[in-house]
């Protein structure tokens, strides 16, 4: 039969309650900070990101600053344009917009029929965070059907604009997303008409996209305009709030769709600013674990008579250090439990603005996965030292 | 496997390197403890006899020489072989008694049973009644006398299976009624496990019936 509480008797003495309590009070509110911040951050970023959730707010659409009218004149990017783009440190990569050019009607059966004319655009498919639904478009099909994703700038400009002054229907997502377009496609003589779904709605992509195969394979067929350099680039850049692109695009006459640099900007300060009260919430995580370190110290170093006696019994090291990693272990999970409640008491605090703005919050998991890693690198260090100084106790 | 000899070869705590020879029986010689048997290793202080326990115990390594169980030098043993040695296989009474001040008789003997799950709560408390401090068994260590810590910790390192056992002036302390006891006991319980008892004194020598006679 174990009945480890003699040992415990012994070495449980020169514990220093205070100096415990001092550990995990400090610790408790580096981690509250670390925590609370981290998940503020995500909530806040995850509003930001929530209206796009097939482009992420890294990705920046370029196009030339059009001046006075210009006909004939080229407003597109070249090669070289393209080439000085990629090199810049901001971007990860770019891609040119491949435009339709060829001629495209849609029409709406709705008992009197909506018909107008159309362009599309596409982008390449790895530049989707996740594809829109069905996003394929496979020529050999029988009857292919074309995805397509509609700027809500657009809808919006029909809906508002258009649409309530001319006594036309007006449209919500869902309903357009139920609708069947019918599309036609000609040029060189030829002719098809394809169904269309609308399958997603995009604020980054202020144009109507279709996939990059669809585009491609009408242009091969239907193509009556030579083909011409790209009017708009899609960029992915490491941060969208660094001020290097603005004065880049700028310097180049360029500008970027619908200047999502803006929110951008606003998102790097955002950044610096959660950076800055995540590092003061480590830094009182860090002395916190000193103050452990310090406070085992001593502890081991009173005791280590009693120590050397143990083992002088017949007790092995890991016998003695066991007591110690326990208490290390209880304080920590401890901290690391109240913390976790309080970063889940916080979030009902912001959980009410966050949802009237029509998000959700993000998920606690990776908050708590962050301390639980934070808390097991803390016990880490602290199980090693208290297992080197047993033995040095030996 | 149990410890059948435990070898000093021109074995010498390194302190005494610059001293003249001494004539000693231990010391720069060959000598070997065979179980057993019973060993009387006689000194005056100063002689180097609680170094010499805290050698063969693994306790402290600052001799020169070689010190062998069944052949074998101990000087490389790790942390994790002495335990099960000090558990097993040696059982040591220190000088120095080496019992918790803070804990009760009955828990400082406790916490080596505990270790080695040997005796039951009865032996332990027949024993004591035999040395004649059952009374005490709940007092606290610190408010023992040295006469009855001393039996305390001879209790205590009979709570384990042992090869030899080594007591380090077990009984300097104890009247001649209380010796004979406390030394029928050790010899019974070494009897019982086939062990070799290696004992030290300066004076008052544990009541041994013709042991082997060493001078350091």
């Amino acid at each position: 039969m174990s009945q480890p509480s003699i040992v415990w008797r012994l070495l449980r003495r020169n514990i220093s309650a205070g100096q415990i309590a001092g550990f995990a009070a400090a610790n408790l509110v580096g981690m509250i900070i670390v925590l609370t911040a981290l998940q503020f951050y995500r909530d806040v970023t995850s509003v930001i990101n929530t209206e796009d959730n097939m482009l992420t707010q890294d990705y920046i659409v370029l196009s030339r600053k059009v001046k006075d009218v210009s006909f004939g004149k080229s407003t597109g990017f070249s090669v070289a344009d393209i080439a000085d783009i990629e090199k810049q440190p901001w971007v990860k990569r770019v891609a040119p917009f491949t435009a339709s050019r060829f001629h495209v009607t849609g029409k709406i059966d709705l008992g009197s029929g909506m018909y107008t004319h159309l362009f599309f655009e596409s982008i390449p498919d790895d530049y989707f965070d996740t594809l829109p639904p069905d996003w394929s478009f496979d020529p050999e099909e029988e009857n292919p059907t074309i995805p397509i994703v509609l700027s809500r700038d657009y809808l919006a400009l029909y809906n508002f604009g258009f649409a309530a002054t001319r006594g036309l229907p007006q449209f919500s997502e869902e309903l357009i997303s139920e609708l069947e377009l019918k599309v036609s496609v000609s040029g060189n003589g030829l002719e098809r008409t394809f169904p269309g779904r609308v399958v997603g709605f995009s604020n980054r992509l202020n144009t109507i996209s279709a996939p990059q195969a669809f585009v491609e394979w009408a242009n091969g067929i239907y193509a009556v305009d030579k083909e011409e350099d790209p009017m708009r680039l899609i960029v992915q850049v490491t941060d969208p709030g660094d001020p290097v692109i603005k004065a880049y695009l700028e310097e180049h006459g360029m500008e970027s769709a619908g200047d999502k640099l803006e929110s951008g900007k606003a998102a790097h300060f955002f950044t610096i600013a959660t950076t800055v009260v995540v590092g003061v919430g480590v830094i009182i995580c860090l002395l916190s674990f000193f103050i452990l370190m310090l406070s085992v110290y001593l502890l081991i170093q009173k005791n280590r008579q009693k120590i050397h006696d143990l083992i002088l019994l017949g007790y092995t090291p890991g016998q003695v250090s066991k007591y110690y990693i326990r208490l290390s272990v209880i304080t920590n999970v401890s901290v690391l439990l109240l913390s976790c409640i309080t970063v889940f008491v916080a979030q009902q605090l912001w959980l009410e603005p966050v949802r009237t703005i029509g998000s959700e919050v993000a998920s606690l998991i990776p908050t708590y996965i962050v301390g639980l890693i934070m808390v097991l690198v803390i016990i880490g260090f602290n199980v090693a030292a208290i297992k080197r100084l047993t033995r040095r106790s030996v | 496997m149990r410890i059948d000899t435990i070898e000093l070869k021109e074995a010498l705590p390194q302190v005494f390197r610059d001293d003249p020879a001494p004539e000693s029986q231990i010391w720069l010689t060959d000598v070997e403890f065979r179980r057993p048997n019973l060993y009387m290793v006689a000194a005056e202080s100063g002689k180097g006899k609680s170094s010499m326990c805290s050698y063969i115990y693994g306790n402290r390594n600052d001799y020169m020489g070689q010190i062998l169980f069944n052949g074998e030098d101990i000087r490389n043993y790790d942390i994790m072989r002495w335990s099960e040695i000090r558990r097993s296989h040696l059982a040591l009474l220190p000088q120095e008694l080496r019992l918790f001040p803070e804990l009760s008789a009955m828990d400082n003997i406790r916490l080596k049973n505990r270790l080695t799950d040997f005796k039951t709560e009865e032996e332990i408390l027949m024993m004591l009644d035999m040395l004649g401090i059952k009374h005490k068994a709940n007092q606290l260590a610190a408010y023992l006398s040295v006469g009855q810590q001393q039996r305390v910790a001879i209790v205590r390192s009979l709570c384990q299976p042992f090869d030899f056992i080594m007591l380090d002036e077990p009984v300097s302390h104890l009247d001649a009624g209380n010796n004979r006891i406390a030394a029928d006991l050790i010899v019974e319980e070494a009897k019982r496990q086939q062990a070799g008892v290696i004992t030290t004194s300066v004076g008052n020598h544990l009541a041994l019936v013709d042991p082997i006679t060493l001078r350091l």
